[in-house]
């Protein structure tokens, strides 16, 4: 073992919560990867991460928020099976799912800012329906046009192609998480936030 | 069965895990610069070598069959045109490699997960990037990896208590509420005792770590991942 002499530097109480949250999150964006629930117009089972994005920027705000979702990936790259269908490893980074994959910190970190307008947390009792809206929409475009630019470079498709296999026919499903998400910020059924 | 670390004496399971993460990086880039059917004939070869060195075969890429389709059905949404000739084999064929290289840079990837403990992977990314943002990232990478498995559970018990009480036949944005919020709410819970159990017991930005050290054995892979760079550059330049 490699030994340090400096002295114990401890981790305050505020940092060792926020950092078990980002972790935690990052875990259940993992695990949503796991439930997929069959979608009527969609060509493949549709998972939840994308819901984990919007509520990891809703639930810890933007920095803690993206710092999750670099969590994720960055886990996934060293071999947490996190990503779709419980795969690992550093090539989902560089893959054909890269474009989505590194979207995620950033539309987490959007959708955390447009609802906190900034980088503290405000009570979400007080965010508006038109500003969970925005933010959500918002998070859904970002995550889209990345993913559909990482199938372009990795796959060598045409624009459009890109756009019909990666956003097109998914788009259903996130109108449905969209709802899903604005249900549980105005539900008040979150009881640890 | 997922993939995951599998204890071997393989050759791989020796390395330095810095030098595997650096054949990897190389390994993408050179597979970027070389889509051409010599080129990826050639880095077949080293893909099966570094999973072979890992101690790995051919049942390790099982946890990647969800991947499959998705490369598999690309070529022909590349290939598909409207109107005569109705499929272009350039472009399918074009799309074909660039699938296969996907698939090349996971069999890669595979041989690191599977022989690289979380302990090491922790190591590296702190011993890689200096100061709080590398404990912050090593500590949540282990945090990560321990309590995947729980919330897992957690998720699918609640739609097993969902169905049971006949939520199945809700609206699904209703389904994918319920899940999520089950979800949130144990997360949370988790995440709160144990930051409480993390301070009780000194958690500290500076623990100490494995050892970790660029030994003889890791010159190949750091010379392999040298060249590979070295090759995508001359191919760019």
């Amino acid at each position: 073992m490699a030994t340090n002499t400096e002295s114990v530097d401890l981790v305050g109480d505020e940092a060792a919560t926020n950092l078990a949250r980002a972790a935690l999150f990052a875990a259940l964006v993992g695990a949503f990867a796991y439930v997929s629930f069959p979608f009527p117009l969609s060509p493949a089972p549709v998972t939840l991460q994308v819901l984990g994005v919007f509520l990891a920027g809703i639930f810890l705000g933007p920095l803690w928020g993206g710092l999750a979702l670099a969590l994720y990936l960055l886990a996934g790259a060293l071999g947490a099976p996190v990503f779709a269908g419980g795969s690992a490893g550093f090539a989902a980074l560089v893959g054909d799912s890269a474009g989505y994959l590194w979207s995620y910190p950033i539309a987490a970190a959007l959708v955390g800012g447009i609802v906190h307008r900034g980088l503290a947390l405000r009570d979400l009792d007080a965010v508006r329906l038109p500003t969970l809206l925005a933010a959500t929409v918002v998070g859904t475009l970002v995550i889209y046009a990345l993913g559909v630019v990482g199938l372009v470079l990795s796959l060598d498709l045409a624009l459009g192609e890109a756009v019909f296999q990666g956003a097109v026919v998914f788009l259903p499903a996130e109108a449905a998480k969209i709802a899903a998400a604005v249900g549980i910020v105005r539900s008040d059924a979150i009881t640890a936030a | 069965m997922t993939l995951s670390y599998v204890p071997d004496g393989a050759l791989a399971h020796r390395l330095d895990p810095r030098s595997k993460l650096l054949v990897q990086v190389a390994f993408a880039v050179v597979a970027y610069a070389y889509t051409t059917p010599r080129g990826l004939a050639v880095l077949t070869l080293v893909a099966a070598g570094c999973l072979a060195l890992a101690g790995g075969g051919p049942r390790d890429l099982w946890a990647y069959r969800f991947a499959l389709p998705f490369l598999l059905v690309a070529p022909l949404v590349a290939g598909a045109t409207v109107g005569d000739p109705w499929f272009d084999v350039d472009d399918a064929a074009a799309t074909g490699l660039a699938s296969y290289r996907v698939l090349l840079i996971l069999v890669v990837a595979a041989a690191y997960v599977r022989s690289t403990p979380v302990r090491e992977s922790r190591a590296a990314v702190q011993r890689t990037v200096p100061g709080k943002p590398g404990q912050f990232l090593g500590v949540g990478v282990a945090l990560v990896f321990r309590f995947l498995p729980l919330l897992k559970r957690d998720l699918l018990s609640a739609r097993e208590a969902m169905r049971a009480r006949g939520g199945g036949e809700r609206p699904v944005r209703e389904r994918m509420r319920i899940v999520a919020v089950a979800g949130i709410n144990r997360a949370f819970g988790r995440a709160d005792r144990l930051g409480t159990a993390l301070v009780a017991r000194c958690f500290a930005w500076n623990p100490t770590l494995p050892r970790l050290a660029f030994r003889r054995v890791d010159l190949p892979a750091l010379a392999l991942a040298a060249a590979m760079l070295a090759a995508a550059v001359l191919r760019v330049a």
